[in-house]
């Protein structure tokens, strides 16, 4: 048992250490007192009545201040050396301590009523309690990333201080990342010397002991190795299951989609053992739209659907969606969720070609003219003055290139039909001949749909992309269809044309597909995702501290973005025109809006949606690589302190020997 | 206003004081038998020319003193009695212990003068004068006194006197009782700062039947003490050490605990019929003899 933990470091341990004896110095020689010789010291005694008591006791009296000040002294001594017991000492002497901070841990059912992370914060102050003289310590606060908030070090204040900064975050949770800092120095990383072809070790292994302070809703790692780290799971929270209802999904359809209907669903969860009946109600820019009283089953979920047709008339603005669950329960986060209906949006494309009647006929569909505004440009436009600012102030969505190539990318996405694109990135090979598509990526949202294997093509180019592009139809040499990104924009690129002009001038067809159902199908989808077609869709959201590319509705210098709190922040764009919010910690809708606007441009959500935090029964078990921890919710043994105790002695002394310092006057 | 005594270089005796005390004599309460004819009358009848009264004769009485001019007149036989004159046992105690060199002037000065003084009525009354130091010593060093003429000799004795050796107050009286078998009229001039007591001391004086005064000499210092700040007291006789902080409680319980010590020393020899007088070394000792002694019945 640690009886003793020091506040002090050595010096000033020495410099205290002389106090007592300063006092012993100083008060003999305070008490240097003047000899006086007098006839007798007889009535003297008597009035001073000291001769008549021990003289141990009157040795002792005769000192009594030295002694309640060395006393005094002695007590802040052991004030200093901060005495308590009934703590176990921890075995070791490295210690990672990692706290959950992710949503699910501001759960409040702890048995104190505080929140998961208070109490795990008091946990590990606990733990540090226990650590012995000398141990040192790190430690990692993780939701879905860690931080490391304090490197090893042997100073347990600093440690407890550092505990009690970690703060609420609303983030998911995912362990992996802090595991990997924890075993840093525990299994420090090997490497191949290349003289001897052998793998070394870089540093020699410290290992540790691993507290882990979580309510275990953390994704399971199977692939992490602990090698040297001891790990000790300390569940937090209870594992009765608690009563929580919370929203795990919350989306807005699309008329066009929809069979011109506006709706918007939502799914609620009930991680408790017991069925539970909620109101739901659904707020549109703040006013309540619509309410719900629905039945959670116990350990399922369920769907809702509101119907918002009435909101499509005038449907000029962004509209904020926000639906709360009523019922208060012990995880209050996900009981809000945010979503918006935007405005419909017509698009702007660009059809470059020398002539393609396929093209023309497919967009002049009602299905595509509903959606975007289709120009037509011949192949001279392009390096024209009109088409040099279109294309650079962001006029237009999509332009398709049909059989041509400008100099330059414009700021924009593109479709290369027949052509290759201007620069390094992409490659395109020599015609060869003939084709035989052997594969389509069918799970693309631009190949939805689009049946190829019943297509011919005669003559097609290989493809090769920049880095992180994707093919969408593979021939028998290689892809001979990509999409690459360029920034915030997208490059698809179709290595065969779908006519092509002989040495006679005259048009050849190159390809049937332009016979078959799933080219009306495909031009449709690329008019949507590429051409960002006309819809009512929810804007580009994401989860807490994700990082949001978003694209205004003009290329703007500068916009200025309203959080969930009402803080405004200004925004500067990237070179490609389009912004990225980082700073999304909160859940709610972040406004857009530049300076020069009246109105919103854009309003993003931010939603955890994460059934994994939703779901806070704690787990009793916590499985890392190969090894399952099984952790029992028990409080840690609190040392007790006797510290306080000592000092209101030493307080008590001090009055003391202030009343007989004061009556010793004036007696 | 207490005038202020004499200071220690001074002559023990002034002519103006001699002159004073010419003109007193000791007084004894009780009827003591003089070993010599003084020039006192005794309560005792006896032989002298001063007449105290007449009484029957009864056979056996001296004729000589039969008033023959009576006896012619009433017829009867009635014999003269006169006041006996005889000398007086006079004896003057000086306590000589290392305390008594305190004081301005010194307490042993002081105790010297006063017994010079006593003596010096004593002799003027040829009475028999004998001043002794308490020093314990067997055998006494002091000469009898007697007669005017004894002045110079006892003066210059009394000079010599000094402190010496402590010797606890008891054991010199034991030691004194032990030589002076005689009765008579005793004078013991101390500061009684004696830490083995006065009792025994005072009780040995009584046991000798003689008639006991006491003068209790205190300096100013000693009556009211001016000293401040933490001090270590230390005993002049003893060495043992008394460490004080000063404070005005201090000095008025000290101050309590002197007049308690007085008052019950008085107690003490009003008990025994010892006559106490206690006296400051700032009061002169004609003023003492003249006024406090007179009062106290040792002069007249």
């Amino acid at each position: 048992m640690n009886w003793f933990d020091s506040a002090l470091a050595g010096p000033q341990w020495l410099l205290l250490g002389l106090v007592p004896v300063a006092i012993f110095l100083l008060y003999f020689l305070k008490l240097r007192r003047t000899p006086v010789e007098v006839p007798s010291t007889f009535l003297w005694t008597k009035a001073l009545e000291d001769l008549h008591v021990n003289s141990l006791w009157q040795r002792l009296r005769r000192n009594l201040l030295m002694f309640l000040q060395l006393l005094l002294a002695l007590l802040l001594l052991i004030s200093c050396l901060r005495p308590g017991c009934q703590g176990t000492q921890l075995q070791g002497t490295r210690f990672v301590f990692l706290v959950d901070q992710s949503a699910s841990m501001s759960a409040t059912d702890t048995t104190s009523g505080q929140s998961r992370l208070d109490f795990a914060k008091d946990e590990a102050i606990k733990t540090i309690d226990r650590m012995k003289k000398g141990d040192s310590a790190m430690v990692i606060a993780f939701s879905d990333v860690s931080r490391t908030i304090q490197s090893y070090t042997t100073n347990g204040s600093l440690l407890k201080n550092k505990i009690r900064s970690i703060r609420q975050t609303q983030r998911s949770s995912d362990i992996i990342e802090a595991l990997n800092a924890a075993s840093g120095l525990a299994n420090p990383g090997r490497t191949s010397d290349r003289a001897s072809g052998r793998d070394v070790q870089v540093a020699e292994s410290k290992p540790a002991t691993m507290f882990i302070f979580s309510d275990g809703a953390v994704k399971e790692v199977p692939e992490f190795f602990l090698g040297n780290l001891t790990p000790e799971y300390r569940p937090i929270g209870s594992f009765e299951p608690p009563n929580n209802v919370g929203i795990i999904a919350l989306s807005v359809s699309d008329p066009i989609e929809n069979d011109s209907q506006l709706q918007c669903y939502a799914r609620l969860f009930n991680s408790d053992d017991q069925d539970h009946s909620v109101k739901v109600t659904l707020n549109v820019e703040g006013d309540i739209f619509d309410a719900q009283s629905v039945d959670v089953p116990r350990n399922g979920a369920v769907g809702l659907v509101f119907d918002l047709n009435s909101l499509l008339s005038g449907l000029d603005q962004p509209r904020r969606i926000h639906l709360v669950i009523e019922d208060d329960d012990v995880y209050m986060q996900d009981n809000e969720a945010w979503s918006v209906i935007n405005p419909p949006r017509e698009s702007n494309v660009l059809i470059i070609s020398a002539g393609n009647e396929y093209l023309d006929l497919v967009t002049e569909t009602s299905r595509i003219t509903e959606v975007a505004n289709v120009f037509r440009e011949d192949v001279g436009f392009v390096g024209s003055e009109k088409y040099e600012e279109q294309t650079t102030l962001g006029f237009y969505d999509l332009v398709i290139f049909d059989g041509c190539a400008p100099d330059k990318m414009p700021l924009c996405n593109t479709v290369f039909w027949g052509s290759a694109p201007p620069g390094e990135d992409w490659k395109v090979a020599k015609v060869t001949e003939p084709t035989s598509i052997i594969d389509t990526n069918a799970s693309h949202p631009l190949m939805l749909a689009s049946q190829m294997t019943n297509v011919n093509v005669l003559k097609s180019s290989v493809i090769e992309g920049p880095k992180g592009s994707v093919s969408l139809v593979d021939a028998s040499d290689g892809s001979i269809m990509r999409l690459g990104t360029r920034g915030g924009f997208q490059d698809l690129v179709i290595g065969f044309a779908m006519q092509t002009i002989t040495e006679d001038d005259e048009v050849a067809i190159n390809t049937d597909w332009m016979t078959k159902l799933s080219f009306p199908i495909f031009i449709q989808n690329t008019m949507m995702i590429l051409g960002n077609g006309k819809n009512y869709q929810a804007s580009v959201g994401g989860q807490p501290g994700e990082l949001l590319k978003f694209r205004t509705s003009l290329p703007f210098d500068t916009v200025n973005v309203i959080g969930p709190e009402g803080r405004k922040t200004k925004l500067l764009p990237r070179p490609d025109k389009t912004f990225v919010l980082n700073d999304t910690s909160r859940s709610g809708l972040y406004a857009i809006q530049a300076p020069v606007q009246d109105s919103v441009d854009i309003v993003l959500p931010v939603n955890l949606f994460d059934r994994n935090e939703s779901n806070v029964v704690v787990r009793d078990k916590m499985t890392l690589g190969y090894k399952e921890l099984a952790g029992e919710i028990a409080s840690e043994p609190t040392r007790q302190q006797y510290w306080m105790w000592f000092l209101l002695l030493a307080l008590v002394i001090l009055v003391l020997e202030w009343y007989i310092f004061n009556k010793r006057i004036l007696l | 206003m207490i005038e202020t005594a004499t200071l220690a270089d001074e002559p023990l005796l002034s002519p103006a004081l001699l002159a004073q005390l010419e003109r007193m004599e000791l007084v004894s309460r009780k009827i003591f038998r003089g070993r010599m004819k003084g020039e006192r009358r005794s309560k005792r009848k006896g032989q002298s020319v001063e007449f105290a009264d007449f009484r029957n004769y009864v056979p056996g009485d001296d004729l000589r003193f039969i008033d023959w001019n009576l006896y012619a007149r009433l017829d009867k036989l009635l014999l003269k009695l006169f006041l006996e004159e005889e000398d007086l046992h006079f004896y003057s105690l000086i306590d000589v212990s290392e305390s008594m060199r305190f004081g301005t002037p010194t307490k042993l000065h002081y105790a010297k003068q006063l017994a010079a003084s006593l003596g010096y009525i004593g002799l003027c009354r040829s009475d028999r004068v004998k001043i002794e130091a308490l020093d314990g010593a067997a055998a006494s060093g002091a000469p009898v006194f007697r007669g005017k003429r004894s002045l110079g000799r006892m003066v210059d004795y009394v000079q010599s006197i000094d402190t010496s050796a402590n010797v606890p107050l008891a054991d010199a009286v034991k030691a004194f009782c032990l030589r002076n078998r005689g009765k008579g009229i005793l004078v013991l001039i101390s500061d009684l700062m004696d830490k083995t007591g006065y009792d025994a001391a005072l009780k040995f004086l009584v046991a000798q039947n003689m008639d006991v005064y006491v003068i209790h000499v205190l300096s100013q210092e000693e009556i009211d003490p001016e000293i401040l700040g933490d001090l270590k007291l230390v005993d002049c006789e003893d060495h043992d050490t008394a460490e004080i902080s000063v404070s005005q409680r201090l000095i008025d319980r000290y101050r309590a605990t002197l007049a308690a010590y007085i008052e019950q020393t008085r107690d003490f020899c009003q008990r025994r019929g010892i006559v106490y007088t206690m006296t400051s070394t700032e009061r002169s000792v004609d003023r003492l003899v003249s006024r406090y002694l007179r009062h106290q019945g040792l002069v007249r």
